[in-house]
């Protein structure tokens, strides 16, 4: 993530630099936390898109990192059919495995109590 | 203005996603119906989404308004940043003007994702084809009238803006959020410029009560006139929650009593909030007026205009030689 | 009236105990805190009105940051002084001849590359100045160039990315750059020109090196930018007597402007 910055401050890739299309601005608040997705600028190559981004995004020391990135370079999905596909995922969740009545019978059979709520106990 | 065949999505449109209204598959009527239904009940929309003619064109309308109002509300205070009386306010004064560009780029971010190029939408501005809001049509005469304009104007506006951070339009809603959080500090700063020359020397305090006498008018009928909830569209597609009579209500529960906390006075005998309803009661404000100003025939709406234009063209050998042509081989 | 006249006039209300260290403290800070007002003001011109928002919001930071350093710089002259002014009594309450800013910064806001030529050239020579002061015996000024310094990397970066567009982009814009080149060039030097208070700065390790070398220091970076660029080298310094003295018609505009509402009433809390 340093290095993305760093490397658009040491030598910004030009080539197809000149006209003014968006950059897409991700912003991270403080340390640890996620980049989120701030919104965009526009700028006509990546050394003042950069610039911008600070300026929108950062002028009121608000983030502590930003990732510039231009809108055309972003690669999108939203097919639902390869994000949400129709049939069961259940054995991929910890809802899908549902042992209650299970359990209670393993302790009628072994004459044993419910143990106390215990943190980490799955 | 804005025709709505002329507004080509701009993003590469989502054409399969859980939401019914982008199956390309389905006929105008059928996809529309969807549309509506999942706005109306509360849904969100991206600028990838499909969406009707009539919403795009009315959330464009409404964005483009806003952007428009944030880089002409420059204008009044700007004048102002060479006179500040500290170098606090100075800075203060120069950072709130600068959110206002801010603002005015954020919107213009989020109208260009609908269709309409930035471009266009200054050109119709300088053409006097769009408009901007009353209040920033008005001459500011003194540094008290930026005090006021930072308190009221911002509180007024402020108002609008926090019932437009649930919008259906998600990235309206979203750049909301982010100005809403922005404008707070323009409040604090107008209200302790009041303050301050409401406890200064007598010329002071007349000052401030002058210039609150002069913008008292403009500020009533900034929300604009009392509409029929049922025929607003932008209420419709809930663009908006609010009507202006509700805004304006707010306005005044929230800032009368804390103008006459002051000592100031305002310039409208009627004005008083009545037990029995619970809403404010005050003269009705002077539509024509605000109809002339609107529709650029206000005190100041050609001059602001005018140098609006003079600096776009001044500044157009930038846009084209730097910002917007390739960069010649070093 | 001699040419050092006013510059002898401003700060020096005040007795100086020793052999002239804090009546050359004073010239050196309240030099700075001007040249860093006067451009913050003539930046800030632009907030509204700059080339694309975008830049209209860079453009304003960097006035705001230039008036916050002023503002610092102006406090530590006040403590300095110590003759009961506050730094916005320094800053705004004395006539336009008793500023001691750089006649670089006396050419008013002018078109953009205007802009960028100006602020190329008074950042870098800044840059150079800050170089100079960054192991300051005078312990405040040393905790306070060290911020600044980390402030003025950005206007560094942002400027030479302009500076480059401007002179690369041929035609008009190279035009226009080079136009404002002319016309600044020989007052760019006077940001770095010799301060009265000089041997005692020296002499008590406030400043590292003659005001001589860093402007040699300085030159040579800039020859070095112009050369790659292909623009014309920096003319010798125009008058360096006068070099923070008898302003232009455009400060004295200036000065009416930011005095106007403070001077309205006298005595006033704003």
């Amino acid at each position: 993530m340093g290095e993305a910055a760093g490397a658009v401050e040491a030598e910004p890739v030009d080539e197809a630099a000149g006209v003014l299309e968006p950059w897409e601005v991700f912003r991270q608040e403080k340390d640890g936390d996620p980049m989120r997705h701030g919104g965009s600028v526009m700028a006509p190559d990546a050394t003042l898109a950069v610039h911008y981004a600070r300026e929108m995004y950062g002028r009121r020391q608000e983030s502590v990192h930003l990732w510039v990135v231009r809108r055309a370079d972003i690669h999108d999905l939203a097919d639902p059919d390869l994000l949400q596909p129709p049939l069961d995922r259940s054995f991929k969740k910890p809802g899908g495995y549902v042992m209650r009545e299970k359990l209670a019978a393993a302790r009628e059979a072994s004459g044993q109590q419910k143990p106390r709520a215990n943190k980490g106990d799955r | 203005m804005t025709d709505p065949l002329a507004l080509d999505p701009v993003l590469p449109a989502r054409e399969r996603s859980q939401l019914p209204f982008n199956d390309a598959a389905l006929d105008h009527d059928e996809r529309y119906r969807h549309f509506e239904e999942h706005v109306t009940g509360g849904g969100k929309v991206e600028a990838t989404d499909w969406m009707p003619d009539e919403y795009r064109t009315q959330v464009l309308r409404f964005v483009e308004m806003h952007a428009n109002s944030e880089l002409m509300g420059v204008l009044p205070e700007r004048e102002w940043i060479m006179r500040a009386p500290t170098l606090r306010r100075k800075l203060a004064l120069t950072a709130k003007v600068q959110d206002e560009v801010g603002h005015a780029q954020l919107l213009y971010r989020v109208a260009e994702d609908l269709g309409k190029p930035r471009e266009a939408m200054i050109q119709d501005l300088l053409a006097g084809k769009t408009k901007f809001h009353n209040v920033f049509h008005y001459p500011t005469k003194s540094w008290a009238d930026i005090g006021i304009i930072a308190w009221l104007v911002d509180a007024a506006a402020i108002v609008a803006q926090q019932a437009l951070r649930d919008s259906s339009y998600a990235p309206y809603a979203r750049t909301m959020r982010k100005i809403c959080w922005e404008e707070s500090v323009h409040i604090m700063h107008g209200r302790d410029v009041v303050v301050t020359m409401v406890t200064g020397t007598p010329a002071q305090r007349a000052s401030i009560q002058e210039a609150l006498d002069r913008w008292w008018g403009p500020l009533m009928q900034m929300h604009g006139p009392r509409s029929d909830r049922s025929k607003d569209r932008d209420i419709h597609w809930k663009i908006k929650a609010k009507t202006s009579e509700e805004l304006r209500q707010e306005f005044l529960g929230i800032y009368v009593p804390r103008i006459w906390e002051l000592g100031l006075t305002l310039p409208d005998p009627n004005l008083g909030l009545d037990p029995a309803t619970g809403e404010w009661r005050y003269t009705e404000p002077d539509w024509n007026e605000l109809r002339r100003v609107v529709t650029n025939h206000g005190p100041k709406s050609e001059e602001r205009l005018q140098f609006r234009r003079d600096n776009w063209a001044a500044t157009q050998w930038v846009r084209d030689a730097i910002l917007a042509a390739p960069r010649a081989a070093a | 009236m001699t040419e050092s006249e006013p510059v002898e006039r401003i700060a020096m209300d005040f007795t100086d105990a020793g052999d002239g260290r804090e009546r050359a403290i004073a010239l050196l800070l309240l030099s700075m805190a001007d040249d860093e007002f006067v451009i913050g003001f003539s930046d800030s011109e632009w907030t509204g009105i700059g080339p694309i928002l975008e830049e209209d919001v860079a453009i304003s930071s960097l006035a705001q940051d230039e008036l916050g350093h002023a503002q610092a710089l102006y406090r530590l002259f006040a403590e300095v002084v110590a003759d009961g002014r506050d730094a916005d009594a320094v800053a705004y309450d004395r006539p336009a001849e008793g500023y001691l800013h750089a006649r670089l910064l006396d050419h008013g806001r002018g078109d953009w590359a205007a802009t960028i030529a100006r602020r190329y050239l008074y950042e870098t020579a800044d840059a150079a100045r800050l170089a100079a002061l960054a192991e300051t015996s005078f312990e405040p000024l040393r905790d306070l160039v060290a911020k600044i310094r980390r402030e003025e990397r950005y206007h560094l970066m942002h400027v030479e990315a302009w500076l480059d567009r401007l002179a690369e982009a041929g035609g008009e814009p190279r035009r226009r750059l080079m136009v404002a080149l002319e016309a600044m060039g020989p007052d760019a030097g006077t940001v770095l020109a010799l301060l009265p208070g000089e041997p005692a700065l020296l002499r008590h390790g406030i400043l590292a090196e003659p005001f001589a070398a860093v402007e040699s220091t300085w030159r040579a970076r800039v020859d070095g930018t112009f050369g790659r660029l292909g623009l014309a080298a920096l003319p010798a310094t125009r008058d360096p007597g006068t070099a923070r003295t008898r302003h232009s018609h455009a400060f004295r505009a200036l000065h009416h402007e930011f005095t106007m509402v403070r001077g309205s009433e006298a005595a006033a809390t704003w």
